[in-house]
């Protein structure tokens, strides 16, 4: 994590996911509206993958604990910033998710579950207005594509060091060595 | 001053067997130290792969009870790769002709290993 150039993997993922700086104010400038509804997103959210055998399993005994985690998190994607700071939060996510085996497709699977959730209530905090609700949708599908971006990344890189641990573990081969391999190989 | 010793070592080693076509010393972190190599050989990977090998070799004996190793032979249809260590913290890897006396080879590569393990 320590090699891990942050700016530029925030630079390069909120230009993939569309978080321009118009996105980011709309998701602040409605941050009033939003946030009183998002306790209810998360108890939504962990009522679905309580519902979820798979994913029921990894949360047994710690609902409450994720909960407020959870909250604090949908909190700051209507406030930002969506800065270095809140990249690094993200990658930190990532990790956490690799060192307690959580299965790859929980992050997609557990954001499009949030992207359901806040879309609909973005339609309800509009006010049928449909050009306002288009937009706030987009706004969020940005921040919320941002994030797992960065989660990803973070995602992989942990598991192919868990993986190379392994195989060092393994072999028998020192990481001075298994570093010398790849740069003979120019790998 | 080290590395002339330990070429010296390898081109007795060499000049030992004409079934002997290259040697080379390798730390046990995949470095080149001294190397007597055809011209087409990549020093760097000849190295590192020869370290890997050995590293392997070294848990594959432990794992399957032979006891501590003493040497890893690879043969192709071109002739023979073999890897001992030479103390600690260094590999000696000869390669060999396919017609090769390994008995032989195997005396002359033991002491030069120990011959390496003396200068490092």
């Amino acid at each position: 994590m320590d090699n891990v150039d942050f700016d530029e993997l925030m630079d390069h993922a909120k230009r993939f996911s569309g978080l321009t700086p118009e996105r980011e104010s709309l998701l602040v400038a409605s941050g009033d509206t939003v946030r009183p509804r998002l306790q209810e997103v998360t108890d939504n959210f962990y009522a679905m993958l309580l519902s979820i055998p798979k994913t029921a399993v990894h949360l047994e005994g710690r609902v409450e604990s994720l909960k407020a985690t959870h909250l604090q998190w949908l909190t700051s994607l209507f406030t930002g910033p969506y800065d270095v700071e809140y990249t690094a939060a993200m990658y930190a996510v990532g990790d956490a998710h690799v060192r307690v085996k959580l299965p790859v497709e929980f992050m997609a699977g557990g954001m499009c579950l949030i992207q359901n959730e806040l879309a609909r209530i973005a339609g309800e905090v509009s006010g049928g207005d449909v050009d306002k609700t288009v937009s706030l949708v987009s706004a969020i599908n940005s921040v919320l594509g941002f994030s797992l971006m960065v989660m990803q990344e973070s995602y992989q890189s942990s598991s192919l060091a868990e993986e190379l641990d392994r195989f060092l573990a393994i072999t028998g081969m020192s990481r001075v060595l298994f570093n010398n391999l790849a740069d003979a190989y120019q790998i | 001053m080290r590395s002339d010793l330990l070429t010296s070592i390898l081109s007795d080693l060499n000049g030992s067997s004409a079934d002997i076509e290259a040697s080379s010393v390798i730390s046990t972190d995949g470095l080149m130290m001294a190397a007597m190599l055809p011209s087409g050989l990549d020093e760097d990977r000849v190295g590192a792969m020869g370290a890997a090998m050995l590293s392997l070799g070294d848990r594959t004996a432990q794992e399957l009870a032979r006891g501590s190793l003493e040497q890893v032979l690879i043969k192709g249809d071109n002739g023979y790769v073999l890897m001992t260590h030479a103390g600690k913290e260094a590999v000696l890897s000869v390669l060999a002709k396919p017609s090769a006396r390994l008995g032989l080879i195997f005396l002359d590569v033991k002491r030069a290993a120990e011959a390496i393990s003396k200068v490092l």
